[in-house]
């Protein structure tokens, strides 16, 4: 039993120092709790949502081209997922904070930070549990896409796994957080405190600053509830996935940094320090790669193809110079049915908003006001329509072009489902808290002791 | 009259002044809000021996451990190990220190736990078992580490110390919570391990134990060593050649 030998540390395995971290969240109430609370939540959402989706199919059925906006994503998904959301903002945080706060509450910690693991191994391990945990926290809400497609649903994959990847993106974020506010208080209940800061200050910075000009918008889309956005839109955004990538990697680093007990507060605070500016500078840049994929089975995020193809061959610099204040609606129309997908084929594209906040206040002594100023190489146009079937050909005449033929069989044809929601919500009520509770009480039986009792029990 | 370790121990060990320091602790100190807890505290430890730390509640045995451990920021001084200086963060590949009153991940079965350290240190199987049985763990592998007595749950911290294969084990009231047979018995496992070539440092109260399982103590009291030694040694300290330890902690603080 003895070895007169140091113990190196590179020779540990990572699996046991997982499955200790894994057994640590089951073994608490509060993923079980959670579990429970999402079954009601998501059932009914989904019930909801089916209902409404079922009343616009029934509509559908009398006008063929109502059928063409009925998109799953939008109808059952989004909603139905959106109900995990708030869960996994609210509640979450408390199963991720086990992962660590437990150890450190009964002085575990001391123990484990002796074990030749480095301290970022053991938030690895941690993180990896709490993921885990999330994906068992996702069960109810996953189970709804196999009712939806058993019901005779229909689902895109490109775009349900993108959705799936921002609530992953999401958890993860959560999880993150949660760790590193365990790794700095001394108790579950001050972590959870500060995780809850972190989520719920995130949503009053989206409330107040969002549609603010310049710096406070680009503030606002720091803001957590701005994860979910782009991928609930079908939307792959690089600037988000590196950018969420990079703060979960900042808020695991920093728990790192704050887990070992043996180095002085000092020292903690210049590495954290030097941890947020290398995260934030990270993030900055993250944030600033333009590319992004349209996931969606209906192409919402794009132009027709036959428009795409012919915006790619613009070889000059496409400037639109848009005098609309940031928060009129005409903008966000704009911006979201023409300008993020220009961002995305035009080559050489840049946008301006021209007027601050202020101004709209005042737009009625702005002459201006409202005005789209289009201009390519040398040559520029006025408009006041934010409509894309305005502007396009204008950027066509602009660049000397014809408008390209609209490209015949490319149309969204709908998924209307007339679907009966009454079932699912009895399986959300009764169903799967009964399998819930069952599982728990399986957890919690005492193991069978096979692998040390043949000799230790002599 | 008891002599250091005579009682539960009978293997032949080499004499004080053959051993050849296996770790050197070398001016600690520790101030906690202006007030040093441990002033300038030098000793070391020799490989094979049972090294114990004395003094009353208070006097700063918990500190020094932790401080010997690496777990303490802010603490002035050096430990070598081997004669190599040991940053605080390599602390762990040489020693390994089981904290007073833990139960470590209290809501897990013992065996799991027991499973754990096994699988992080890969050790075999018979090692583990061996390990338990040493400590007497069987009748509660099954139960929840919340849910074990005082007794038990110093079994199952001994038990992953076993599993640890440092060299330098650092124990911080062991003997707390065992009745006089128990406390017997551990005292007999830490002793036959020592004879194996494991060094121990147990951290003290009961001046009794100290006597009955330590090859040499040091002696501390307001965070400073008031002696260091043998019994034997510690007597010529004080110049009274059948003193108890007893006596000679009340004489020398």
């Amino acid at each position: 039993m003895a070895s007169p030998d140091t113990f190196q540390q590179q020779r540990a395995p990572f699996s046991p120092l997982f499955r200790m971290a894994l057994r640590e969240v089951m073994s608490g109430r509060a993923l079980w709790t959670l579990l429970l609370l999402m079954c009601p939540l998501v059932g009914y959402s989904f019930f909801q949502a089916l209902t409404l989706y079922g009343e616009a199919s029934v509509a559908a059925r009398q006008s063929p081209v109502l059928a063409t906006s009925l998109s799953p994503l939008d109808g059952v998904l989004v909603p139905t997922f959106g109900s995990a959301y708030v869960a996994v903002t609210l509640l979450f945080p408390f199963v991720a904070i086990r992962a660590l706060g437990r150890e450190k509450e009964t002085g575990t910690l001391r123990l484990l930070v002796q074990l030749p693991y480095g301290a970022f191994r053991l938030v690895l391990a941690k993180f990896l549990a709490v993921l885990t945990a999330w994906l068992l926290a996702s069960i109810p809400v996953l189970s709804t896409l196999v009712v939806w497609r058993a019901s005779g649903g229909h689902l895109a994959l490109p775009e349900t796994l993108n959705l799936i990847l921002g609530h992953l993106l999401y958890g993860a974020l959560i999880g993150a957080i949660a760790l590193f506010a365990a790794s700095i208080a001394e108790g579950a209940a001050t972590a959870a405190i500060i995780t809850l800061a972190f989520t719920i200050g995130s949503w009053v910075l989206d409330f107040t600053l969002a549609g603010q000009p310049g710096i406070l918008d680009w503030i606002a889309r720091l803001s957590l509830t701005q994860v979910l956005r782009p991928f609930e839109r079908g939307l792959l955004p690089s600037a988000t996935l590196l950018g969420v990538l990079s703060a979960i990697g900042g808020f695991a680093a920093l728990a790192g940094i704050w887990v070992p007990p043996g180095i002085s507060t000092r020292i903690k605070l210049a590495r954290t320090v030097a941890c947020v500016v290398v995260s934030g500078l990270i993030i900055v840049v993250a944030t600033q790669t333009k590319r992004s994929w349209d996931i969606s089975e209906d192409r919402r995020n794009s132009l027709p193809l036959a428009d795409e193809a012919a915006l790619k061959q613009l070889e000059r610099r496409l400037v639109i110079t848009v005098h609309l204040a940031s928060e009129d609606p005409r903008f966000v129309d704009l911006r979201r049915d023409l300008l993020a997908k220009l961002e995305r084929v035009v080559p050489n594209f840049e946008f301006q908003l021209a007027v601050a906040r202020q101004a709209f206040m005042t737009a009625a002594t702005d002459e201006r006001y409202g005005e789209i100023e289009l201009r390519y190489g040398t040559r520029s146009d006025v408009t006041h329509s934010t409509s894309a079937s305005e502007i396009l050909p204008m950027i066509y005449s602009l660049a000397d072009r014809e408008p390209p033929a609209a490209t015949a069989g490319a149309d969204y044809p709908g998924h209307p489902l007339e679907a009966n929601g009454q079932a699912p919500l009895v399986l959300y009520l009764v169903g799967f808290p009964i399998l819930i509770v069952a599982a728990w009480w399986l957890s919690r039986r005492p193991p069978r002791i096979v692998r040390f009792l043949g000799r230790a029990a002599r | 009259m008891p002599t250091l370790n005579s009682s539960v121990a009978n293997e032949h060990r080499p004499l004080e002044s053959e051993r050849s320091p296996l770790i050197e602790v070398a001016g600690l100190t520790k101030i906690f809000a202006g007030q040093p807890v441990l002033h300038d505290v030098s000793f070391d430890i020799r490989a094979g021996e049972v090294l114990g730390l004395i003094g009353p509640n208070g006097a700063g045995k918990t500190t020094l451990l932790d401080a010997i451990a690496g777990l303490l920021p802010g603490v002035g001084g050096e430990v070598r190990f081997d004669g190599k200086l040991l940053s605080s963060r390599h602390r762990r590949e040489c020693l390994f220190f089981l904290p007073d009153g833990l139960r470590p991940w209290d809501e897990q079965y013992a065996v799991h736990i027991i499973g754990f350290f096994a699988d992080v240190y890969r050790r075999a199987d018979t090692d583990v078992a061996d390990a338990i049985h040493a400590v007497g763990l069987e009748a509660v592998l099954h139960k929840r580490v919340k849910t074990l007595s005082k007794g038990f749950a110093r079994r199952l911290m001994l038990a992953l110390g076993m599993l640890a294969p440092h060299p330098l084990l650092l124990l911080d009231e062991p003997f707390d919570g065992f009745d006089l047979r128990q406390t017997r018995d551990i005292m007999g496992l830490i002793r036959a391990v020592a004879a194996r070539g494991r060094t121990f440092m147990l951290a003290i109260h009961q001046l009794a134990d100290a006597e009955r399982v330590c090859d040499r103590c040091i002696l501390l009291a307001d965070g400073r060593v008031r002696g260091a030694g043998s019994l034997q040694a510690l007597r010529a300290l004080v110049r009274q050649p059948n003193a108890t330890l007893e006596d000679i902690f009340l004489g020398l603080t």
